[in-house]
């Protein structure tokens, strides 16, 4: 190869890398808002079998997902409430919230009760209706026992058009009725001990995963909040929302990008600078790194269309695996010395490259194939970023790299050598697989000890305080957790809302057992058809004979007038869904009705307070059309089954590159060389146990990527000791270099701040740490002794 | 009613040392209310309403445990217990036993707005009502007004009166319905009775 075809290619190579780095800002910056996903439950895979489900799920997290829910607290009732007032002006004074919910508007109480008063003759609570249904019912008993109730009667809901009380106890057990914040003072309120507390909405006229949305309002609060707390002293505010855990999610992940990225460059830097003693090996090392991860961000985007957050941070630790390619042709140049030739060099060190990219392919390959949008874009990241990055050094490194280098340092080299020797010594021969052996008996107690924890959750990690905060505003406003729902279907309205009120008399058995707080359902606002016409039969029983009911109400001392008009009443109408659904009051529990559909109808209920999993899911067994939707439950499942792959797919993957290695190098020495990255694994897992890690998925994912980089380590000492022959300990110095940036990059991540990504970064940490000390085995037979 | 329970047991009660008003009767009054840890009386209470040509009258005996609650028991015109403790309202069997009674929960709008009060705290009814006391030590009216302008469309006030012991409670809603409660043989109740204690949730 002539430098002039050299020159061509890297002249193409060039252009090319400038088309993808042009098509790439485009897609980045041409669009509109930057396309960086933050939101931690786009990124997780759709779980649900039921397509309706997974409708669900965004549809809460929508409902809540765009809403600031504040309180505002002071032990002063009256400055409570007047630095709630402020901040909902404050708040309401800015663009960025959409609706900002303080003061209510005034309202009577008869609104409450207008929509049910011509269906009170359908409407029943469970215990009016067992009373009605039982065979001793005295109305007259029942009538002087509610109007000589203690203290108060028939408040709200005349007596002269509820005699009985059966409408009043009905509105009693509705939601508004059952809610823990009251209307004082046109405000909604708690009191808890010596506090008040005042309960403020904001919504966001845009997205909580927006960036620019998110800096505003958190903006525009925080400078409400400071003045508030200045001009109310006392007053403390708690909050809760989407937007806040976004932005926590992204300050760590920029901070985790900022530290991985710049302590893994200047980390890098400083070691190739002491090692080739040149800054040009320095910037052509970043440059190939930097071009893989131009083709990775702009092939991840066309992919995908966006990035995740996540994938990003990913990126940063790649930096250090794609700089592998440019490190090994840099040192196979130092290595040459005076006879380095650009287009031979590179002959020399392709086939090692090769094997090394299609190990690494092999291992992203599999990631890709975990149906978890995350992580196949991090194996889209990779598989494009490693490839243009070995293909850097293929076309544009060699006519950068004409010239001879300075040989590298030689103190490094001896160092390299005298640890090669050290390490290879055990494994001469059969020694070798005493060695092995030994071991995996000093690994055996950490595998005991190995246990799995697949709780999504403990992965994505959620500032305590805010979820302290989130648990403390739920139990004072009585607010559910939106991640656990029942799905109910029906084939039409009237068997969905009979299906849930099979379900929420189970759900009642609870709260009465004092096992959960309460639930939130349609039918228990709407019963069903069947439910009020079984109801209306019961009441038919004392109506079908008015004259005497008539005189137990004239007996008890009613007006006539008021009995005409009670008795006129009947039997009035039931009340239907959808009518209900368009009154004022309905507002608030609408998106539990989810509509219907060529399959059917389907409604939500809400279990409220937090229960025991196991309970909740209990309560649908063997119900119809009913079915808990537990996200981070269905994910944790769907991890724990992937993990279970994952070990799997490890396995198979050792073995797919067993005849690559049988093929190259005999299947006599494959053996040899593919032990260091398997006992590699095997060293990691035991590590693992004895600091008492529970394995995830993360674990595993990062445990393919040791085997692949451990190959990588096989391969280039295997291939390259050949060609260095004069110069013992400077392959192994190439690998340990290899080793050393890889754990300058992706061993930075274990001090991400999402447990995920640390488990990642560990887990790398600790095979790559291994993998690099145990390398020199493979090699055992073929060196001369010292 | 349950929540006006509270008020009276509020009223009654003892942590009144702190409370905001400075009224010195009231002050009196609510110390000297709550000298007693357990009272028992005999009550009449009196109940008219717009809808009604005659009003009700029913009678019973009530047991008032400082702390706990009350036992208010109807004779005539029918016989039946509730015990009222805290949040709860159960209706109290022939053992003792007591069967919560859940549609008394949260029983109208107005008991909501109440609610407030159910903390155990003078404080909440002060935050609720405006009170004023009339009268001499000896003979003496506490006033409750509400503060809240939804509550006070629907309740136009609520007035105890009482010596030593609280003697009436008078309860006026805007519609015209008005509940009289009088007691009577109001006495330290002496030690309680098992049944009593059951009922109360007492060990």
């Amino acid at each position: 190869m002539t430098p002039r075809t050299l020159k061509l290619r890297a002249g193409l190579f060039a252009v090319a890398t400038l088309l993808v780095a042009a098509l790439g800002a485009y897609l980045l910056f041409g669009r509109g808002p930057l396309p960086i996903q933050t939101d931690l439950l786009a990124m997780l895979p759709a779980t649900e079998q039921n397509p309706l489900a997974e409708a669900a799920v965004e549809r809460l997290a929508h409902a809540n997902g765009d809403r600031m829910v504040l309180l505002v607290e002071n032990a002063d009732d009256t400055r409570a409430k007047g630095a709630a007032r402020a901040l909902g002006k404050a708040l309401a004074a800015h663009k960025v919230f959409g609706a900002v919910t303080a003061e209510l508007p005034p309202f009577d109480l008869a609104q409450l009760a207008a929509p049910y008063l011509g269906h009170r003759g359908w409407l029943l609570t469970d215990a009016d209706r067992d009373a009605l249904a039982q065979a001793g019912y005295d109305p007259a008993q029942a009538l002087a026992q509610r109007l000589n109730e203690p203290f108060l009667t028939g408040v709200g809901m005349p007596l002269a058009d509820d005699p009985f009380g059966w409408l009043q106890h009905w509105l009693a057990q509705q939601p508004w009725s059952r809610s823990p914040l009251l209307p004082e003072d046109d405000l909604l309120v708690a009191h808890r001990g010596e506090a008040t507390y005042v309960l403020v909405t904001a919504t966001l006229d845009g997205s909580s995963y927006d960036d620019g949305m998110q800096r505003r309002a958190l903006g525009a609060l925080h400078e409400a909040e400071a003045r508030i707390e200045h001009d109310y002293p006392g007053t403390r505010m708690l909050h809760t929302g989407a937007v806040f855990y976004a932005a926590a999610a992204r300050a760590g992940a920029e901070h985790d990008v900022h530290m991985v990225g710049w302590i893994s460059s200047i980390g890098i830097a400083l070691l190739l600078l002491g090692v080739f003693r040149s800054p040009g090996p320095l910037l052509l090392a970043f440059l190939s790194t930097a071009v893989g991860v131009l083709a990775a961000t702009t092939l991840s985007l066309l992919v995908f269309g966006k990035i995740y957050l996540l994938t990003l941070v990913f990126g940063a630790a790649l930096l250090g695996e794609a700089a592998d390619y440019s490190i090994q042709y840099l040192s196979a140049r130092a290595n040459a010395g005076v006879h380095w030739q650009a287009g031979t060099g590179l002959r020399q060190v392709r086939p090692a490259l090769l094997l090394a990219l299609a190990t690494s392919l092999l291992g992203y390959a599999l990631l890709g194939l975990v149906p978890f949008p995350a992580l196949r874009q991090m194996a889209v990241f990779a598989i494009g970023g490693m490839s243009a990055a070995c293909l850097s050094v293929f076309w544009l490194l060699p006519a950068l790299l004409q010239r001879p280098s300075k040989p590298m340092t030689p103190a490094l080299v001896r160092g390299a050598r005298a640890l090669q020797h050290v390490l290879a010594r055990p494994a001469h021969g059969w020694r070798g697989a005493l060695a092995a052996l030994l071991l995996l008996l000093l690994a055996l107690p950490g595998w005991m000890q190995l246990r799995h924890d697949d709780d999504v959750r403990n992965l994505i990690a959620q500032p305590a305080a805010l979820t302290a905060q989130e648990a403390q505003i739920r139990e004072i406003t009585g607010l559910g957790n939106g991640s656990q729902f029942y799905l109910v279907q029906g084939k039409d309205r009237e068997q969905t809302l009979q299906h849930e009120e099979a379900l929420e008399a189970r759900l009642q058995a609870l709260v009465d057992g004092g096992k959960l707080e309460g639930w939130l359902g349609l039918a228990g606002m709407v019963p069903s058809q069947a439910r009020q016409a079984r109801d209306h039969a019961l009441l038919a029983r004392l109506f079908d004979d008015p004259a005497r009911l008539r005189r137990t109400l004239a007996d008890a001392g009613f007006r006539a007038a008021a009995i005409d008009a009670w008795l006129a009443a009947w039997p009035g109408t039931p009340l239907q869904l959808d009518d209900w659904l368009k009154t004022p009051l309905s507002t608030p529990f609408r998106q539990l009705w989810m509509g219907c559909g060529a399959q059917g109808c389907a409604s939500l209920v809400l279990p409220q307070g937090s229960a025991d999993d196991e309970l909740l899911a209990h309560a649908a067994d063997g119900l119809p059309g009913v079915q808990l939707v537990d996200k981070p439950a269905s994910v944790s499942g769907l991890f724990g089954r992937y993990r279970g792959y994952a070990s799997v797919w490890l396995l198979a993957a050792v073995l797919l590159i067993v005849p690559v290695f049988g093929w190259r190098y005999g299947l006599r020495r494959a053996p040899r060389v593919l032990a260091p990255p398997v006992l590699g694994i095997a060293l990691t897992l035991a590590a693992l146990g004895y600091l008492d890690q529970p394995l995830t998925l993360f674990h595993w994912m990062a445990l393919m990527l040791v085997l692949g980089v451990g190959a990588n380590y096989a391969v280039f000492l295997h291939e390259g000791e050949p060609h260095t022959a004069g110069r013992p300990g400077a392959m192994y110095a190439s690998v340990l270099l290899s080793a050393l940036t890889a754990l300058l990059s992706f061993g930075l991540l274990a001090l991400s701040s999402m447990p995920a990504l640390r488990d990642f970064g560990l887990t790398l940490l600790l095979g790559i740490a291994f993998t690099a000390l145990l390398v020199p085995a493979s090699r055992a037979g073929s060196m001369g002794e010292p | 009613m349950r929540r006006l329970m509270t008020l009276l047991l509020l009223c009654c009660l003892a942590p009144f040392a702190h409370t905001q008003t400075n009224d010195a009767l009231l002050q009196h009054v609510l110390a000297e209310l709550g000298r007693h840890a357990a009272v028992r009386a005999d009550f009449t209470q009196t109940r008219s309403n717009p809808a009604l040509d005659k009003p009700q009258v029913s009678q019973g005996r009530l047991l008032f445990v400082l702390g706990r609650g009350m036992l208010w028991q109807t004779v005539s015109p029918y016989r039946e217990t509730l015990a009222l403790t805290g949040g709860r309202t159960a209706r109290i069997d022939a053992d003792g036993y007591a069967h919560p009674m859940r549609s008394e929960r949260g029983i109208s709008q107005v008991s909501q707005m109440l609610q407030g009060m159910l903390g155990g705290k003078v404080d909440e009814a002060l935050r609720q009502f405006s009170v004023t006391a009339s009268g001499t030590p000896a003979r003496w009216t506490l006033r409750f007004v509400p503060k809240q302008d939804r509550v006070a469309r629907v309740l136009g006030n609520i007035s105890l009166e009482g010596d030593d012991y609280l003697q009436g409670i008078t309860i006026a809603m805007q519609d015209g319905a008005r509940t009289e409660i009088r007691f009577v043989h109001t006495r330290e109740a002496g030690p309680l009775a098992a049944l009593e204690k059951r009922a109360l949730g007492l060990p």
